[in-house]
């Protein structure tokens, strides 16, 4: 019973991935029709009305970011951001692994749209598949004439060059994914100025998540009243869940948004497995704060998450039950943003570090009373002061662990040992 | 402008400003680590943490530009907090060796843990170990447990100085700051990432577990190692220099200096100072000598007469020892010669002099001769930040014998053929003002050909020279008939703002100038033939190094010859000291009180850190003693002042000459081979021990294409043939340099330069005997 609205709806079709076959299905019409019927502004209204908001974490309204651009002459350029690193979320790497043609015509119809002749794939460096699957996707693209010059006589031409990134969770930030992609070290910039007015090579530039993308298609050829027709008024549309965890079938949903949390774990996911209890639920990506069992009816959309204590992110649902430690859980978090803070800023190098230690020094059990409260503080010290959102992401989760579950910390320090007879593993991986 | 309250008190300051810099302004200290205003912000070290009203979360200092009306608060329970948790992050894993560090007691990593940071760390794990006391260099160590990744230096390397050999490796807690590679940095700004640390990861080898602050004072000096007269803070321990610091002065310069002057101060201390007398080719005591010299002083006064006297100053003195030197020779003797040493034979007015304000204003600047990356380092790193500030675009053009630009800083350059310089500039004010009765004039003599260039080339220039509305141009003084264009093109140009900065020594020469003493080529020759022709009896050079220094070495040499009284003053022993028959120590800079005038034209005060050495003794000490000895009365603790009271700190002003003198066809049969002398400042004759690694290779250059022709691999060994003399030149091969060019540099205690003469040169590889 997956669920498969649209940008998934290829998903049991074998070789979606060849052109001729995606074109069988009815692809590259969409870009046909929105050369032929649209004048580019026309495309950023449609956009615009559509409410299409960003899927790649933060959620800001797509046409507006579009509208941003300073009409000013000089080039522009489309990023697409398939660098998908954050831990739970494995949404983007299906859409290009399997279906890379929806994005190619997601990427031309937005390019035409913002009037860039130029657009880049910044692709996720451990996607080795899906860089594969790109590159040989867009050559059969320029072969077809969709890319190159002129495309399908519409004097519109675009080039795509797919980047293939180095192994850096920052570069998912889109200033470090500019600055990696013209081969910089991978350090977020500062802003303003914003990518729209400085971006890629200092010029003008629209970094667009792969969903985000891959949605405009059927944007074109349904209409916006489609979209808003779906979800919220704010939040309206689709959006590719990924659930992990111990759930009977774990994997990529795609529903309309406000579409209850319980409906995607208990219905589409199957539920958890035998014996399982809900313990916690990580709604949107590891950068956010959990959601206890009696928030299970919470719609998934931006603003009833966020009313929730979470956010709805990148939409990697991670399934929490009751076996595991929420300290090693929150250790294991804070670790994996330590070894992936660039080390720019102070308090995100710093104190992920800190955290990390901590962590595990409880989880050993060789923690005392105090460390729940230099944790506790070290995470204020770095909420908000961090320059990128990387440190912000890196207390999501235990920030809200604390709270909810501030006796299983006690636990750990009071018995001496993981209550729950967790081992810290990897302790010496470092 | 924007106006906005900073803790309760009000300002207005240009949109665009950054918090940090109008706090600054109103005497608000914000602590930050990682922004300089030369680089720009950055917003890594989170140091600079304020609040401001309806923002949500707190603010960093340097990274929010100010808004109208505006209401920021730098303390406050939310902001102290924000700052003592991020001293806390900084020192978890700083090592706190404060008592081994050199920067201990002068680190703001220190200074702002007593001010905001927490009394105590809660920090309980093991701190991550880095490399510690690791090279950037020969002349700079890294601590990167120490470093607290500002990135200041990574960015100065970087974006000012365009040479990026610092980087940072590894990321988040791991990440340190690094070489390129693990080389070794080479470029000649690398040292002053030690002064933009500001904490103890970046040292200066030399000053190394050398004193701690309160062993040492710092003293306000000047670099007086070329014209440029950087700004530095001089640091004394136990009567020896062991360190000089860049100073920045506000609104003037950044307090940027080149490894040339950082790192080159123990010519004070080298074993080639001289710290006792010479008499005759022997060592002797200071007190005999002296005697000695003042005898002789009045045998020639009393049987010859004053005038067969004549007085060069050259070297690193200050104006006022110059003006005792000028009055004692004047009035003491009564001598006429009095003239500056010169090793280029250019001069320029007073009235055309300009400053690096100037430069900054400036829409086009026009290198003549000079590449000031090897002559005057510093002015290199203001043409750079001149071309970086894009808001005010500038035309940056070169006429020279040879190519002028470099990967850090692009020169449209017209290659003349040596000694075309004057003439180029003619043909270019011939192309753009050829009814100019001033040009007419100019070009009578049959200047004004610009032989190789194209008429594209000429128009460019032209343009350049006369549509621009602040020009400033740069010259290296070798070739004196420019001096005649530049008039010109001032009266040509009118209103229109005209100022050269000149980039010829001797470092003081305007103070030499100010003191009373000649600055012309023309005067110091006349000394030198009178000399040749017997009619100076006693020749005193104080810190002038003639053979070394004077374009024409024979001259020298002949008027050596004649002279019956060679005496000498310095630091060092000068060139074919054996024919001296007195040498005196002299002291240096960073041993007297007094001023420098630097190529602006600008006073700048010095104070010493340390005595004299040895026998050494400041000039009145010696003038002092003749006085006596000719039974003549001196004082100079006089009431003069170089400051004037118009003009401040610079000179003052001086009309511009009237007087256009044509300048002559140059010649025009080049050889295969041109030489082009240069003056280089890490081959100016003046010594150092720290820097010998950065000295030993060749500084004399040949072509790629000449280099292939003669058979050169990377260095070689060359037999020049000029002016019937030959001599041997070890060169390096430089791809940037022009081909039919060999760039040898002038003045330098290496290579005798001044046997040879610029313009067509026999060149012939010498085959090298194998000795390793």
């Amino acid at each position: 019973m997956s669920q498969t609205y649209y940008l998934l709806r290829h998903r049991e079709v074998p070789n979606i991935g060849q052109i001729a076959v995606y074109r069988a299905h009815g692809g590259y019409e969409a870009l046909r029709q929105a050369l032929k019927q649209y004048q580019p502004d026309e495309l950023v209204d449609l956009v615009k009305r559509s409410g299409l908001r960003g899927r790649g974490g933060a959620g800001f309204p797509t046409g507006v970011k579009w509208g941003f651009l300073p009409k000013d002459g000089r080039p522009r350029y489309l990023v697409v951001n398939s660098d998908e690193a954050e831990p739970g979320t494995f949404k983007d790497r299906e859409l290009i692994e399997n279906n890379p043609h929806q994005l190619i015509e997601g990427m031309i119809i937005s390019s035409y749209a913002i009037k860039a002749n130029e657009a880049y794939i910044y692709c996720r460096g451990e996607f080795l598949r899906g860089y594969e699957e790109l590159s040989r996707a867009v050559q059969e693209a320029y072969e077809a004439g969709f890319l190159g010059d002129n495309i399908l006589g519409s004097g519109f031409s675009l080039n795509i060059f797919v980047y293939r990134g180095a192994g850096a969770y920052i570069c998912g930030e889109e200033s470090a994914l500019l600055e990696s992609l013209e081969g910089r070290r991978g350090n977020p910039r500062l802003k303003p100025p914003f990518p729209a007015v400085a971006g890629l090579y200092g010029m003008p530039t629209i970094v667009n998540n792969v969903e985000t993308i891959a949605n405009v298609p059927p944007i074109v050829t349904y209409g916006a009243e489609w979209y808003t027709s779906m979800g919220t008024e704010k939040s309206p549309g689709l959006k590719i869940m990924s659930v992990s965890g111990p759930v009977n079938r774990p994997g990529n949903y795609e529903i309309p948004l406000a579409t209850p949390l319980r409906r995607l774990i208990e219905e589409y996911a199957g539920g958890l497995k035998d014996g399982r209890q809900l313990k916690c639920i990580i709604p949107g990506g590891s950068s956010v704060p959990l959601l206890t069992p009696d928030k299970l009816d919470t719609p998934l959309d931006y603003e009833s998450i966020l009313q929730a204590g979470s956010m709805l992110g990148s939409g990697g649902c991670i399934v929490i039950d009751d076996s595991v430690c929420i300290v090693k859980a929150s250790h294991r978090l804070v670790k994996f943003y330590r070894e992936e803070s660039c080390g720019k800023c102070t308090p995100c190098r710093e104190g992920t570090y800190w955290m990390a230690d901590v962590l595990e020094r409880l989880e050993m059990g060789l923690g005392d009373e105090r460390d729940l409260a230099t944790l506790t503080d070290v995470a204020d010290n770095i909420n908000g002061k961090c320059f990128c959102p990387l440190g912000d992401a890196s207390i999501g989760f235990l920030v809200s662990a604390i709270n909810h579950f501030r006796d299983e910390f006690e636990a750990h320090v009071r018995e001496g040992r993981c209550p729950l007879g967790a081992k810290v593993y990897d302790t010496a991986n470092y | 402008m924007i106006r906005l309250t900073i803790d309760g008190q009000e300002i207005e300051v240009r949109e665009g400003t950054m918090i940090a810099d109008a706090a600054a302004r109103l005497g608000i200290d914000i602590p930050v680590y990682c922004y300089h205003e030369a680089l720009g912000p950055l917003g890594a070290c989170r140091m600079c943490l304020v609040q401001v009203e309806k923002m949500p979360k707190l603010a960093t200092a340097c990274t929010t530009a100010v808004a109208e009306g505006m209401v920021v608060h730098t303390s406050g329970p939310q902001v102290d907090k924000g700052r003592k948790g991020v001293l806390e992050f900084l020192l978890i894993n700083h090592p706190l060796d404060c008592p081994v560090c050199d920067k201990g007691g002068e680190c703001f990593l220190q200074d702002y843990t007593f001010r905001y940071g927490p009394p105590q760390g809660r920090f309980q794990e093991p701190k991550i170990q880095k490399v510690k006391d690791g090279p950037i260099n020969d002349l700079i160590l890294i601590d990167q447990e120490r470093c607290v990744l500002c990135q200041r230096c990574v960015r100065f390397m970087d974006e000012y100085v365009g040479e990026p050999q610092l980087l940072l490796e590894g990321r988040g807690v791991e990440t340190v700051v690094t070489t390129v590679e693990g080389k070794p940095a080479t470029s000649q700004f690398a040292g002053n990432v030690i002064d933009l640390c500001p904490v103890g990861a970046l040292l200066a080898a030399p000053y190394h577990h050398k004193a701690r602050p309160w062993n040492i004072e710092r003293q306000e000096s000047v670099c007086t190692l070329c014209p440029v007269g950087c700004t530095t803070l001089t640091t004394g321990r136990d009567g020896q220099i062991v360190r000089v610091e860049g100073r920045p002065v506000v609104d003037r310069n950044w307090g940027w200096l080149c490894d040339r002057g950082r790192f080159g101060f123990d010519f004070a201390v080298h074993p080639r100072r001289i710290t006792t007398s010479w008499l005759n080719g022997r060592e002797e005591a200071a007190a005999r000598t002296t005697r000695e010299i003042g005898q002789w002083l009045r045998q020639v006064i009393e049987n010859e007469g004053p005038d067969r006297v004549a007085f060069v100053i050259g070297g690193l003195h200050t104006t006022e020892e110059a003006h005792q030197l000028y009055r004692f020779a004047t009035e003491v003797v009564g001598s006429t010669g009095v003239v500056v040493s010169r090793d280029v034979p250019g001069y320029l007015p007073r009235g055309l002099n300009g400053t690096f304000e100037d430069l900054a204003a400036a829409d086009a600047v026009i290198l003549v001769g000079t590449d000031p990356y090897e002559s005057v380092p510093v002015l290199h790193l203001r043409l750079r930040e001149r071309l970086k500030n894009r808001r005010q675009p500038v035309q940056l053009m070169g006429v020279a014998p040879r190519e002028l630009g470099r990967p850090t800083l692009p020169v449209d350059t017209l290659v003349t053929h040596v000694g075309h310089e004057a003439d180029v500039l003619a043909a270019a004010l011939k192309r753009g003002a050829p009814q100019h009765p001033v040009v007419e004039t100019l070009v009578s003599k049959g200047a004004g050909i610009g032989q190789g260039l194209s008429e594209a080339d000429l128009a460019r220039l032209g343009d350049a020279l006369l549509q621009s509305e602040r020009l400033v141009l740069v010259w290296d003084g070798v070739e004196p008939e420019v001096e005649a264009a530049f008039i010109a093109l001032a009266q040509v140009r009118e209103g229109k703002r005209t100022r050269v900065l000149p980039t010829f020594g001797p470092s003081n020469w305007r103070g030499f100038e100010r003191a009373g003493f000649s600055a012309q080529y023309a005067a110091l020759t006349q000394v030198l033939e009178a000399a040749r022709d017997g009619e100076v009896r006693m020749l005193v050079l104080w810190g002038a190094d003639l053979l070394r220094e004077y374009p024409d070495r024979r001259l020298v040499e002949d008027a050596y010859q004649k002279v019956q009284w060679l005496v000498a003053e310095g630091l060092f022993l000068p060139t074919g000291h054996e024919a001296f028959s007195a040498v005196v120590p002299g002291a240096g800079p960073g041993e007297v009180y007094g001023t420098y005038v630097n190529m602006e034209g600008r006073l700048e005060l010095a104070t010493p850190s340390v005595n004299p050495p040895g026998q050494a003794r400041p000039t009145k000490s010696y003038l002092t003693a003749w006085a006596h000895a000719l039974g003549r009365p001196f004082v100079v603790d006089d009431e003069w002042d170089p400051y004037d009271d118009a003009s401040a700190d610079l000179l003052p002003d001086e009309p511009v000459p009237t007087t256009i003198t044509p300048i002559a066809a140059p010649v025009s049969n080049p050889g295969e081979v041109e030489l082009v002398l240069s003056a280089m400042v890490w081959d100016n004759g003046i010594p150092s021990q720290i820097l010998r690694s950065r000295m030993a290779s060749p500084l004399a250059r040949v072509s790629v294409a000449d280099a292939e022709r003669w058979g050169i691999r990377e260095e070689g060994l060359v037999r020049v043939e000029s002016r019937g003399e030959t001599i041997e030149l070890s060169v390096k091969v430089d791809e940037r340099l022009t081909p039919g060019r060999l760039l040898v540099p002038l003045g330098g205690s290496t290579i005798p330069a001044n046997r040879l003469q610029a313009g067509p040169v026999k060149v012939q590889r010498v085959e090298e005997v194998q000795a390793r």
